[in-house]
């Protein structure tokens, strides 16, 4: 009996695992090379942008979420702006309901509940991992939350093809008194290192004393 | 209650509005903003129930700042008038009307306009506009005062001269005129 409950795929193996999660985790990690990184006076995403044929725009890989929170992501990219759509209707909601912009632990508990909801029934889990960087009353503040509805706080995040890697090379370049050009630097030599350079690189900040999020578009549209 | 005056003129919009709520026949505020910025570009000047108008309001910064981030640009002074009028309309058709008048006015790319949006959710653009409860008095002036070639500091003036002008015969508008004046070129082409 035990090994016939393990065989249906959106219930738990034996091993006590949840493969159809795995699976989307899978999904991220062939996703592009995108990283995150926080100190107390800023935030920066950056993502690679894979080479694209001649005649095709490179796609938007950093998105403005609303004026203080901005987001990135790896895996599917058509379940990364699913994603991010609804980010943007949760903010301007609580605009509406709170006439104050939303806070970062709010909003990526309504992210973490509907991936994790996911989860629970005989649908494909959102292959997409998604990392928030935003300022609210408690300071700058960058997320990752991942296919299963995991939430991560923390100051460097790595998602996407070869984010062990990244992952390790922010963590030998990262000071907590880094300077916005420093991290721009670090992200851009961690994601070149770590794919071995290629395609471009487009990038988002927010910082502490404008309390705006920004994204910086690649030259060639985007 | 209210007076609100729209403009517009070659070089941008002007807004003018006076300051007092009523309720009934007691003045309830003195101090009251009607005019709104939806953004550096596009304002409304509001003018019935308040609650109704400030939720409007509200809900069209929501709505546009959803629109442009998904399609790049902001949205042109039309697209807001029509996208506010869309919202008292289905109000109206579910028998719960928002008891509005509002102007939406601003400058984009092709210039400057002045819109109005009653509580049917019928929208129609003037060259001059007023409205609430001292609104047929500030179009005496505004017939009178108004020409196609008046320059924004003219505009600015005449919005002015026409809510004093209601200030001083409307009870349910006083207590001093706020003006917002918007020129043109300050459109914003991008969402950041």
């Amino acid at each position: 009996m035990a090994a016939d409950v393990g065989r249906i795929p959106f219930f738990y193996n034996t091993e006590g695992r949840l493969v159809q999660v795995d699976y989307a985790m899978q999904a991220v990690s062939r996703g592009s090379t995108t990283v995150g990184l926080k100190t107390k006076d800023f935030a920066v995403l950056a993502s690679q942008v894979k080479p694209t044929r001649p005649l095709l725009e490179p796609a938007e890989k950093i998105y403005v979420v609303d004026d203080h929170v901005g987001a990135t992501g790896s895996g599917y990219i058509g379940d990364v702006s699913t994603l991010v759509d609804d980010l943007r209707l949760a903010a301007q909601r609580h605009r509406l309901v709170y006439d104050n912009p939303i806070d970062m632990a709010t909003l990526s508990r309504q992210l973490s509940e509907q991936l994790h909801a996911l989860t629970m029934y005989a649908v494909r889990p959102l292959g997409a991992s998604i990392i928030l960087a935003g300022i609210d009353e408690l300071g700058v503040q960058l997320l990752q939350v991942d296919p299963s509805g995991t939430a991560f706080r923390g100051a460097g995040f790595a998602i996407g093809q070869h984010a062990d890697e990244a992952l390790e090379a922010i963590g030998r370049g990262y000071r907590p008194d880094l300077t916005l050009d420093d991290a721009l630097r670090l992200a851009t030599e961690t994601i070149e290192s770590s794919n071995g350079g290629k395609g471009q690189i487009e990038f988002g900040v927010v910082q502490a004393d404008t309390r705006r999020f920004e994204r910086r578009p690649l030259e060639n549209g985007g | 209650m209210t007076t609100t005056v729209g403009i517009r003129s070659k070089d941008g919009v002007v807004l003018a509005a006076d300051k007092r709520a009523s309720k009934g026949f007691f003045v309830g505020s003195k101090v009251v903003q009607k005019l709104f910025a939806l953004d550096r570009a596009t304002a409304v000047a509001i003018a019935g129930q308040m609650s109704d108008a400030e939720y409007l309001v509200n809900l069209a910064k929501a709505e546009r700042r959803l629109l442009s981030l998904r399609r790049g640009y902001p949205l042109s002074v039309r697209e807001s008038a029509r996208l506010i009028a869309n919202i008292v309309y289905s109000g109206m058709k579910a028998y719960n009307p928002f008891f509005v008048e509002l102007v939406v006015a601003g400058v984009d790319r092709d210039g400057a306009h002045v819109y109005t949006s009653d509580m049917s959710g019928a929208v129609t653009s003037e060259d001059f506009m007023s409205s609430g409860s001292g609104s047929p008095i500030a179009y005496g002036v505004l017939e009178q005062g108004y020409r196609a070639d008046i320059d924004l500091d003219g505009a600015r003036r005449l919005a002015e001269s026409a809510v004093r002008a209601a200030m001083e015969r409307d009870p349910g508008s006083g207590n001093g005129v706020d003006i917002l004046v918007l020129p043109n070129g300050h459109a914003p082409t991008g969402v950041n």
